[in-house]
């Protein structure tokens, strides 16, 4: 019974934390821009995201390794440093993304700038992380997610029309703006499918001690979890579809994002959107943050949990506030939120055959998951689909940096 | 015969009590002319990272970790006659306090002690 309960509350964590300033800016401008015709992507990325959970989760489970421990012993330090620095350049940009899209929430509810909002919301994440324990972090953050659905709610109120909803998921090219559209395709995946998510999943397996029993647990969550919570993704790009698309409005900031909600919402609009916004961010910058303690403990090879007594895992501890510490600076000295989403968003599929690929080497390695070995089917197709991402990336990431 | 950079360079450490200790970051190998390369040490520590890198990078970290007074025996040398076994972890017959593996914990405790809720 316990095992169902932790199940359900499995599943309904991954949808109140499927969203956040990636997902929500790529979903908005795809939806402005070109209709329902980017639904197609958010559904690909989402099968992408839970075949790759799955085997992290797997992997953790077997081998009681997480993702970042198992490349390390498996591959070495001479090849794990590539993709580790990579994700620890992106995961913090990232992180930088999420704290501003955070206080931008904060700034749509009190009217005072955004940018005096970083370093409070710097500072209560830190909070978060220093007193609270995994489940906390985990299943507080997604049940206070579950305010995202109103995206959901939005898009089923505006009653899209449900055969152009369902020709959105056939893959298409547009009659215009084709680069725009490869680069949103782009951003979309890697807002989805960000590697943080990955070793953040396979941590959390090891927080909860799961063994070769929970491979079930593991199945479900990871398929069921973000299948529900790509919904909500969905929602948010039906929505912008419907409200902005007639309109042909290229949507450049947050507050202009929150028009969508009016027509469903009325005067309770900006206010919804803002803590939908405000939630998603704030959950993936603790998990970021987190994250960033949990691959840099296993990597190197520091004692690390966010259940242990913080004297405990000092070094942990410092490293994630460190990262903390520098995302509030780079936010410090002036950005712009939407656009530092959009390129780290970008940049997390050029990196992705590093992360993936050799992954895909250890879900089919005895030593790690025992008789649970992933086919070559479905390692072929990963592959390829990881490669062709990173490859579509590199081309579209400088035609649409200098305007091309 | 065991293939060192496979079965040893980055695996898992534990001491006697079965405490973690970290990962293998480098190998001291003895050479004698004539004879076979021999194991005669394992090496702890962010310097020996370092320095599988390049030289240049192990001496950055070696010079911060001076800067914190931390450069007393490390990284850390354990001779290879300290190693118990070799399975999936490395074993050793030590203890962890009987190295300087954990200075940086124990430097960074210090500071992370004084923290309401650190304890």
């Amino acid at each position: 019974m316990r095992k169902i309960f932790n199940l359900a509350l499995g599943i309904v964590t991954s949808i109140g934390g499927f969203v956040e300033v990636g997902s929500i800016s790529t979903s908005v401008q795809a939806g402005a821009e070109f209709g329902f015709s980017l639904l197609w992507a958010v559904a690909a990325a989402t099968l992408f995201l839970a075949a790759l959970a799955e085997m992290a989760g797997r992997v953790a489970a077997v081998s009681r390794q997480s993702m970042a421990a198992a490349v390390r012993e498996r591959f070495g330090f001479h090849f794990q440093i590539v993709p580790l620095s990579a994700e620890l350049v992106i995961d913090t940009l990232l992180l930088t993304a999420e704290l501003g899209g955070a206080a931008i929430a904060v700034k749509m509810l009190t009217g005072i700038d955004f940018e005096w909002w970083v370093l409070p919301v710097g500072v209560l994440g830190w909070l978060v992380l220093w007193f609270g324990n995994f489940s906390v972090i985990e299943d507080g953050i997604g049940l206070l997610g579950m305010v995202t659905l109103s995206f959901v709610v939005a898009a089923w109120r505006l009653h899209p029309d449900p055969g152009q909803v369902v020709r959105g998921f056939a893959p298409s090219v547009p009659h215009h703006d084709v680069t725009r559209y490869a680069f949103l395709t782009v951003s979309i995946v890697g807002a989805t499918v960000s590697p943080y998510l990955l070793n953040f999943y396979s941590s959390g397996a090891i927080e909860e001690k799961w063994s070769q029993q929970d491979l079930w647990i593991n199945r479900s969550t990871a398929w069921l979890g973000m299948g529900f919570g790509s919904t909500v993704a969905m929602g948010c790009l039906v929505t912008a579809a419907i409200v902005f698309g007639p309109q042909h409005l290229k949507v450049e900031s947050y507050e202009q994002a929150a028009q969508m909600f009016v027509p469903v919402y009325g005067r309770w609009a900006v206010a919804l959107f803002a803590v939908s916004l405000g939630i998603g961010c704030f959950g993936a910058a603790v998990e970021i943050a987190l994250n960033a303690g949990y691959v840099l403990g296993q990597s190197l090879g520091w004692t690390w949990g966010i259940d242990r007594k913080r004297r405990d895992v000092s070094r942990f501890v410092t490293a994630f506030s460190v990262v903390l510490v520098l995302a509030v600076a780079i936010a410090a000295l002036g950005f712009d939120p939407l656009r530092v989403t959009l390129i780290s968003t970008a940049l997390t599929v050029v990196i992705m055959p590093l992360v993936v690929l050799p992954f895909l080497v250890l879900v089919n390695d005895e030593e790690y998951v025992g008789r649970h070995t992933s086919g070559p089917f479905g390692n072929g197709i990963l592959a390829t689909l990881t490669i062709l991402g990173a490859l579509m990336a590199i081309v579209v990431i400088p035609l649409e940096v200098f305007g091309g | 015969m065991m293939d060192v950079a496979r079965d040893v360079l980055d695996t898992r450490v534990v001491d006697r009590n079965g405490r973690e200790m970290g990962r293998v970051d480098g190998i001291l190998l003895d050479h004698q002319t004539g004879r076979p390369l021999r194991l005669s040490a394992i090496v702890i520590g962010p310097a020996a990272l370092g320095d599988r890198l390049h030289p240049a990078v192990g001496r950055i970290v070696r010079r911060i970790e001076q800067r914190f007074g931390l450069d007393r025996n490390r990284p850390a040398l354990i001779d290879f006659a300290d190693v118990d076994s070799i399975d999936d972890k490395v074993r050793l017959r030590l203890t962890i306090g009987e190295t300087a593996v954990d200075a940086v914990e124990q430097r960074l405790r210090a500071w992370v002690s004084r923290l309401p809720g650190a304890q």
